[in-house]
């Protein structure tokens, strides 16, 4: 699929945002599923790079891609600028699951990880009881935080050096959270692994279901290569990441249980 | 000018064009439907199916390289039983040539496998992988001995009448020998080349990229390698050939040709372009046009 770069927007040292218009609609997006992208027209890099849709139009005439530069790959989408092309595949995966209104809901985010809500704030998806829990080294790196108090979502942040918000990890804020304002009903992530691992024993020990938004490498992105496998928790079979997720329930999986 | 004609006869199996997506790569081909007409490529590989299902490799599976890349899959798979009752009947409807890949863990799973897959309307040939370098007790002690690859082809020849292609491993020290005693035991046509065993490591953990250390290396890194390999094997037999490795444009898919390629396969750049053998069947003629050339077929292993 066709796309054009709109805008390229420089978010914090390695981290850009790109708002992107694809030449036809892609209708049908949901919040946490993801996109392939082709890196040049090159074969270095050769594999597309996977992508998770951050802020979208629902009809499908725009969406957005919150990056880190993290390599070779990255660096060079880093580069782009507005008119430039750019050839994606997708949307990919299940995302969060849509069928919740009403419930209270958090959504814990790492870094990069605020991406998918972004969707959810701007289309309005949870309504009311959607709540955002932002964790970052220091205060540079929270990321979007006005994309969410902009449209009325309640924002609490954390920080590892203290600059901003609560000093600590953002498990710890959910922790804190929990003892004054009562457990959510569902919480969602998306951040590092390290994160959300210890946000599942969090969720596990308040018997909260929790979706996460996990990663693999991957080079189809749309099931038929079977590299993305992620072990299913007591099983000795494997699901993929691009098809059945990118969204598990936390039980599910091995890797956020070990 | 005429339109130059690229509809091509592989071992009796009538593709509208020499471009098949090759195995792994593709899936069970019902994916691609999103991406491409299937009716407008020459056909289809399936993913390798043995007796069982298999649950494949631990993870991280696969890894970039340059111009590349390394897997370990461990040829996962549903398994025959689940692939004729659930996948064949899709596969069917399909209006493209189907090739079915198969392998098994000792010569009488071979066998079996050729038997039953022979009794199954819908599969216009049948491709063995004797090559595969990621299983232990499977594909490599196959393909890279030369009695016991004589064996299996010769036994495996006498339980189907469909077509029979041997995939070969580039593996071995050479692949001559082995593409003559497929040739000697009655296979009907070779497919050239299977994945070369790489390896690559996180300088900075010091562990291997891949949970398996090692992978099979594909994509256009591999090119050269497969193309020399192609032209070796059109040197020593009769038997077509299908040019496999790296191919990623119509120019490379020549290449092959002159190599010595009746048809070619496209596997690792499925991945990067769903729709790339579409695009490239229909980029075939134009080109054969401007190279002057009325049929494909006449230049099937021409480098001088
Ligand atoms: C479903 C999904 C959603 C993602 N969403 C985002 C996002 O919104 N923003 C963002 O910045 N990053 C996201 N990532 C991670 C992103 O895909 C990698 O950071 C990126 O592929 C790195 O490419 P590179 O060339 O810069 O790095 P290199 O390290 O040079 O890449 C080498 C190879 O490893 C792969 N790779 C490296 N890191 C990862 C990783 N974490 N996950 C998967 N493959 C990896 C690359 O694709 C490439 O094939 C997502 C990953 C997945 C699976
Ligand atoms: C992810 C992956 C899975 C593969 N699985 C199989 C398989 O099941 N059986 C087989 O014979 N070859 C398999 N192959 C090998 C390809 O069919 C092909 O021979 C090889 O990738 C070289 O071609 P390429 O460079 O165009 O990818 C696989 C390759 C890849 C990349
Ligand atoms: S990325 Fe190919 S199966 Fe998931």
């Amino acid at each position: 699929m066709n796309c054009i770069i709109l805008k390229n927007q420089k978010l914090a040292e390695g981290f850009f945002y790109l708002s992107i218009k694809p030449k036809a609609l892609i209708g049908g997006i949901k919040a946490g599923q993801f996109v392939m992208v082709r890196v040049g027209t090159s074969s270095v890099p050769l594999l597309r790079r996977p992508m998770g849709i951050a802020d979208f139009k629902v009809d499908g005439s725009e969406f957005g891609l919150l990056i880190q530069i993290t390599g070779i790959g990255t660096r060079l989408l880093s580069n782009l600028v507005p008119g430039d092309n750019l050839d994606v595949l997708g949307p990919f995966g299940n995302g969060f699951p849509p069928d919740l209104k009403g419930e209270k809901i958090w959504a814990v985010a790492g870094g990069t990880g605020v991406a998918p809500f972004m969707g959810i704030a701007a289309n309005n998806i949870f309504g009311n009881k959607f709540k955002l829990l932002l964790g970052a080294r220091s205060a540079d790196f929270l990321l979007q935080t006005s994309f969410f108090s902009d449209r009325g979502i309640p924002v609490d942040v954390s920080t590892e050096d203290s600059t901003k918000g609560f000093g600590g990890l953002v498990t710890e804020l959910v922790d804190k959270n929990i003892k004054s304002n009562g457990k959510p009903d569902v919480m969602f992530t998306c951040g590092p692994i390290s994160m959300m691992k210890a946000l599942a024993s969090v969720a596990d020990e308040h018997n909260i279901p929790l979706y996460a938004s996990l990663e693999n490498r991957m080079a189809c992105g749309f099931g038929v290569c079977l590299g993305c496998v992620l072990k299913k928790q007591n099983e000795d079979r494997f699901f993929t990441v691009c098809r059945k997720g990118p969204v598990f329930l936390s039980s599910e999986v091995e890797i956020l249980n070990t | 000018m005429n339109t130059p004609n690229i509809s091509v006869n592989l071992a009796g199996i009538n593709l509208r064009n020499p471009i098949i997506a090759a195995s792994g790569t593709f899936g069970y081909g019902l994916a691609f439907q999103n991406f491409l007409d299937l009716g407008n490529i020459g056909g289809f590989v399936t993913k390798g199916i043995s007796l069982k299902p298999r649950v494949g490799n631990p993870d991280p599976r696969i890894c970039e390289t340059p111009s590349g890349m390394l897997n370990s899959i461990g040829l996962h798979n549903v398994g025959l039983e689940k692939f004729i009752t659930s996948k064949m009947p899709e596969i069917r409807k399909v209006d493209t040539s189907v090739i079915v890949n198969f392998f098994g863990e000792t010569v009488e799973e071979y066998v079996e496998l050729a038997n039953r897959l022979d009794q199954v309307e819908g599969i216009d040939g049948l491709e063995m992988n004797i090559s595969c370098p990621n299983v232990n007790k499977g594909g490599s002690s196959f393909g890279t001995d030369l009695s016991v690859t004589c064996n299996v082809v010769n036994l495996c020849r006498k339980a189907t009448k469909k077509p029979l292609i041997v995939k070969l491993s580039p593996n071995v020290g050479d692949i001559v020998e082995f593409a003559k005693a497929c040739e000697d035991n009655g296979a009907d046509a070779i497919s050239a080349i299977n994945t070369l065993v790489g390896m690559a490591i996180d300088i900075k953990s010091r562990k291997p990229l891949l949970a398996k250390r090692t992978g099979g290396l594909s994509g256009p890194a591999i090119k050269p390698i497969a193309v020399r390999m192609v032209n070796e094997c059109y040197r020593s037999v009769k038997i077509p050939i299908i040019g496999i490795g790296g191919i990623a444009t119509v120019q490379d898919i020549i290449e092959f040709t002159l190599a010595g390629a009746t048809a070619i396969q496209i596997g690792t750049m499925n991945f990067v372009d769903p729709a790339i053998c579409e695009k490239l069947a229909a980029e075939l003629a134009p080109l054969l046009n401007e190279l002057g050339v009325d049929n494909l077929h006449d230049l099937i292993g021409q480098v001088s």
